[in-house]
């Protein structure tokens, strides 16, 4: 019976941890289907429409330093409305019509998987 | 009596163009999967893919509303010579397009074409976008407004530019119906329920879309 119980309650104080990894998961898929074009499939920023013709440099996502300086809220504006939000290029499509609350957040978290680093609060 | 006369030889002619062309299409259909071409190109609508993974099970573009989306006389002369349309190999970032499509004898590509533009969608409204010269405000959100240029190619006087992604736009005047452009636009979910391009409903205006739209038209 006790073990059943702790059991439960090692799943319990898993399930957040367990649904990050879950969203991780999905964050990847969802980025080498929509974000790898432009940013790469390992997110340096190198995708194929980086060609010489492509009028600014994709944010590389690999970069800590740089990646550290955004909230997720930054993160996750840029996805749903576009470059433009944070007066980035227009390049940077709004994907807020494409994608689900739960996809983005995903990709959020994968991002933050990239970058190895949590970002400023906020 | 000359009226009734007359108007036996114009049925009579109906009946015979619309029967030959039914006769072809169905020729065509037959073409169509003796070359195997249904084992990469899907021909029933409505699209039913939901997932990423459905999208990416797909070998080939779907061709269930090709009479929509082609012009017939391109379709006709790419069948006999099908040079690659796509930078990228279908549903991939990472692998160049190999070419290598299959090509059928001009005898072959014509009932193959009246199969293929028999194909069409209820969506696309005929007429809708108004094709000119030049289109200054199609041409100024296709560059600058929003990223269309990111992923496709399109022509410009030193030859072409634009991204990989993406199905090349150069030659789309003479290869998409406008019309069908704009329903991509206003109704993509019909078309490609999961797609690597942006849903851009509640982003451009419909004018906006009949811009992109008409100033596609014009790429050479």
């Amino acid at each position: 019976m006790s073990r059943f119980f702790l059991l439960g309650l090692l799943v319990l104080a898993m399930g957040p941890l367990l649904t990050e990894v879950a969203q991780a998961g999905e964050g990847e898929k969802l980025y080498r289907f929509y974000c790898a074009q432009c940013h790469g499939t390992e997110g340096k920023g190198d995708g194929p429409n980086v060609t010489g013709d492509f009028p600014v440099d994709p944010r590389d996502f690999t970069q800590t330093a740089e990646m550290n300086k955004l909230s997720d809220s930054d993160i996750r504006n840029v996805i749903i409305d576009g470059g433009p939000i944070a007066d980035k290029s227009p390049m940077m499509p709004p994907w807020g019509k494409t994608l689900n609350d739960d996809e983005i957040e995903a990709l959020v978290q994968y991002l933050r998987q990239l970058c190895d680093c949590t970002g400023k609060s906020g | 009596m000359k009226t009734a006369a007359t108007t036996f030889l114009g049925l009579y002619l109906l009946v015979i163009v619309t029967g030959t062309a039914w006769a072809d299409a169905e020729a065509g259909k037959e073409l169509f999967e003796t070359n195997d071409c249904h084992l990469c190109h899907q021909t029933q609508g409505p699209a039913t893919e939901k997932t990423i993974d459905d999208q990416l099970a797909k070998q080939g573009p779907e061709l269930w509303y090709a009479g929509s989306k082609f012009q017939r006389p391109w379709l006709e002369a790419w069948l006999q010579d099908p040079q690659p349309i796509r930078p990228m190999k279908f549903n991939s970032v990472m692998e160049p397009n190999p070419g290598g499509h299959l090509a059928l004898s001009a005898g072959q590509a014509g009932p193959v074409t009246d199969y293929l533009m028999n194909l069409t969608s209820g969506v696309v409204e005929a007429g809708a976008v108004k094709v000119k010269k030049k289109n200054l405000k199609g041409r100024l959100i296709f560059i600058k407004k929003m990223p269309c240029s990111g992923c496709h190619q399109f022509p410009t006087k030193k030859k072409f530019s634009g991204g990989m992604s993406g199905p090349s736009l150069v030659g789309a005047g003479g290869r998409l119906n406008p019309d069908w452009v704009l329903a991509y636009l206003r109704q993509p979910k019909v078309f490609k329920p999961v797609k690597m391009m942006p849903v851009f409903v509640g982003v451009l205006s419909d004018k906006d879309m009949k811009n992109v739209a008409a100033h596609v038209a014009t790429f050479k």
